[in-house]
């Protein structure tokens, strides 16, 4: 892997890294000080060019960053989620360091922001205090909450659908939420998977595509990611280190597919803008693995069993290890441009890394 | 927000471990504050019961010897006492540290007493196990004591100046318990017949928890001298059973009182709580310093919660501390398996229970103040030993104990068995 690019966030431990959706060159990493246990936050946009990456602009905040999310509508804004329980909307284009706007409603840390991708008039947020908002860049106060009634980890807007919305907490669920629907008791809830699955009585428990049994508890769900070609297909990571890859429409079905290897939980994921099948994974384990869910190629039939047929997870395949990284992995995301398979991760060792997937295949 | 909060929820990430409010309440570390002996004496009617011509000092004697026996603790670890009582003349200061000398603690250990008026028994052990938390005293008693035959009066409150007489809600702290809770029953509704049920109930339920023997080992019997009314002769009688306790009262025959404070009233003395004897105590350490003693440990305390309310109002106290003691141990009140809520007067703890959606099953199983009475300083130190035990006969964890307090405040307490 000789062409890694790499940029250093001294005194603080990222949280997050994105790429913008308007240029190749352009990137940002949401960071705290401290490991974001007690401290400042700063926001850096970063700019990558001949002489590598270099620091545009950086933004300094109160309490720690977690998260962070490019707009959609204006390619110099960008939102950011404070352990403050704030959401901020900083301009790289603004000659001061301040937020152009001020979100604060969350009574907890904000965890997670992600911008509506379709509508692109919206954002929503996700924080400890149990609840995700959603609210419009130029209004102050929310538009709606939708209560999740414990620590909502990550929110994202479907890709395909400016609806459609999901999140994952700590209880081990992944809600789906469809604002089309009349706010009714259910506050638009329209799916509550729980991640772990759920033993059908009748059936034996289900088994992977190699023969060994799939067993698994409740966990806390850290991440997830809806794919960017399957309109129903999600993958979710967290505590038990595993990550699932689920189809909304069957919230009992179980994952479709998972991928066993990182040794710590799971803290981010992304779907590939440009292949279907493959994500890549940020965890705790200080790796960021690159996949295949398994569900594009031939499954091999599984092996015959006596008597019983059980459900059969198909298992992904890893595809690489990035493991430059020296502490907690905990931001990755994939450029929305070029060739396809240039990634950036982001980890507690105060470093961001700009590095092509391709080289991890070749090994 | 605070950093320890994130370094916990960011380790749980680490370990897996779950992290709901309820698991975590569960959890034993060794800076806990955990009980390893609580009791009650009996608890016996005002100017007639066993205790009648027993001082309050007595009273706690006999209890904070009980602990002494019961736990069999070296009595000079104990560093600290605390006692709630209400009505003493001087705040019992005095015959409380003679008290604990005859108890056999030696004069090593500090005694005060403090009055928070009915949440004074919960208010000792509160401040007990501050003091062990903040790493002021290591072991301590958390006790409450009353002995309202030699002490109840209306010598309890002073005059009121002009000054405060001047302040209308100032003035309206003086306002007897009695005509208060009877205009709250009106504002809110509570009829007669539903405080006769809930009143008759805490009778029924008390009844059978005495004949099964369930109070057994909260209560440490004390033997007193007892002048016969009759013969006038004074003997020594032992007391360990509570003698407030009426079988065969039922809604209809609480239904046919008259009412107390007012004409078309509907509080009177079968539904409020009894005027009563009695002293309780309970020993508190952290779980490192009662596995180092080789201390059993009946449970342990988690979050208590004081709140203010308007004086008028002081029973819907627990209705307000209730709530904020839960978002102090992070849990709801599904996650609690009993509730012991004093029952001052039946509209109040009616109310505030109904308020709460309290099902009637999960409060004061064993019966309450109504039956049994309410010693107003013993009745916070009181509930820990009856929940504690109770949760304990039926493998249940989560408990809350909680009170209405005079004068317009409300406390509640958080504590799980073990």
């Amino acid at each position: 892997m000789a062409s890694m690019l790499e940029f250093r966030t001294p005194g603080f431990n990222p949280y997050a890294v994105k790429y913008s959706p308007y240029y190749d060159s352009r990137l940002a990493v949401a960071a705290s000080a401290n490991y974001g246990i007690v401290g400042n936050g700063r926001l850096f946009v970063l700019g990558l060019g001949p002489g590598g990456i270099q620091a545009e602009k950086t933004f300094d905040t109160n309490d720690a960053l977690y998260d962070l999310a490019w707009s959609e509508i204006n390619e110099n804004q960008l939102i950011v989620a404070g352990g403050d329980g704030s959401l901020k909307l900083f301009d790289i284009t603004t000659p001061d360091e301040f937020p152009v706007m001020n979100f604060h409603e969350h009574k907890r840390e904000a965890f997670s922001v992600c911008w509506n991708p379709i509508a692109k008039d919206t954002f929503i947020s996700s924080s400890w205090d149990g609840t995700v908002k959603i609210w419009s860049p130029s209004r102050p106060s929310s538009l709606k909450t939708l209560p999740i009634g414990n620590c909502a980890y990550s929110a994202c807007f479907s890709p395909t659908n400016p609806s459609i919305i999901s999140c994952v907490s700590s209880d081990s669920h992944l809600r789906i939420f469809d604002l089309r629907t009349p706010v009714s008791a259910k506050y638009h809830l329209v799916s509550l998977i729980p991640v772990h699955g759920v033993p059908e009585p009748q059936q034996p428990p289900p088994v992977l595509s190699n023969g060994e049994r799939f067993l698994s508890q409740p966990s806390e769900v850290l991440t997830h990611d809806w794919n960017k070609y399957r309109d129903t297909v999600v993958a979710t990571g967290g505590v038990d280190r595993h990550v699932r890859v689920l189809d909304v429409r069957n919230p009992r079905g179980g994952p479709l597919s998972v991928l066993l290897g990182h040794e710590y939980a799971v803290r981010r994921l992304a779907w590939s803008p440009n292949a279907s099948d493959v994500l890549a994974s940020a965890s705790y384990d200080m790796t960021v693995r690159v996949w295949s869910d398994g569900l594009m190629m031939p499954n091999a039939p599984p092996p015959p069993l006596p008597e019983q047929k059980p459900p059969v997870i198909a298992m992904g395949t890893q595809l690489g290890v990035m493991n430059r990284h020296s502490e907690f992995a905990t931001g990755v995301d994939w450029c929305l441009f070029g060739t396809g398979g240039w990634l950036a991760s982001a980890g507690w060792d105060q470093r961001v890394l700009v590095w092509d997937a391709h080289t991890l295949l070749r090994g | 927000m605070g950093a320890l909060d994130r370094l916990s929820q960011l380790g749980n990430q680490i370990s897996g471990v779950s992290v709901s409010g309820k698991a975590k309440l569960l959890e034993k570390n060794p800076d806990d504050i955990v009980v390893t002996c609580a009791l009650r004496t009996a608890i016996t009617k005002g100017g007639k019961g066993g205790f009648k011509d027993t001082y309050a000092a007595d009273l706690m004697a006999g209890a904070l010897k009980g602990v002494i026996e019961r736990s069999g603790i070296n009595p000079a670890l104990v560093e600290d006492i605390v006692v709630g009582t209400v009505l003493a003349p001087g705040g019992g200061a005095t015959e409380m540290r003679a008290a604990s000398l005859v108890a056999g603690f030696p004069e090593s250990t500090a005694v005060h007493t403090l009055n928070r008026q009915c949440s004074s028994g919960l208010q000792a052990c509160v401040d007990i196990a501050n003091a062990i938390r903040a790493g002021m005293i290591e072991i301590g008693i958390g006790a409450g004591v009353e002995s309202m035959s030699t002490q109840y009066g209306p010598a309890a409150v002073s005059e009121f100046s002009e000054l405060l007489e001047s302040h209308q809600e100032a003035a309206n702290c003086k306002v007897p318990m009695g005509v208060l809770s009877e205009q709250m029953a009106k504002a809110r509704n509570i009829s007669r017949a539903s405080q006769d049920a809930f009143a008759a109930h805490s009778f029924q339920k008390a009844v059978k928890a005495q004949a099964a023997g369930l109070f057994k080992e909260e209560i440490h019997p004390l033997k007193v001298k007892f002048e016969d009314p009759k013969s006038g002769e004074t003997k020594e009688i032992v007391v360990d059973r509570d003698d407030g306790i009426r079988d065969g009262v039922t809604a209809e025959s609480l239904g046919k009182i008259r009412p107390a404070f007012a004409k078309d009233g509907s509080i009177h003395a079968g539904n409020a709580s009894q005027v009563s004897d009695g002293a309780a105590a309970v020993l508190l350490m952290k779980r490192s310093t009662a596995e180092r003693l080789g201390q059993p440990i009946l449970g342990k305390y988690v979050a208590a919660s004081v709140v203010g309310v308007p004086p008028l109002l002081m029973g819907v106290g627990p209705w307000k501390a209730i709530p904020k003691v839960f978002e102090l141990a992070g849990i709801n009140k599904d996650d609690v398996d009993i509730f012991e809520i004093n029952e001052a007067f039946a509209s109040q703890c009616l109310w505030c229970a109904n308020e709460l959606g309290i099902p009637a099953e999960k409060i004061n199983p064993k019966g309450g103040a109504i039956a049994f009475g309410h010693p107003l300083g013993c009745t916070g130190a009181r509930q820990v030993s009856t929940l504690l035990y109770e949760l304990k006969r039926r493998g249940q964890k989560v408990g809350v104990t909680s009170m209405c307090v005079g004068t317009g405040m409300g406390m509640a307490a958080v504590w799980v068995a073990e």
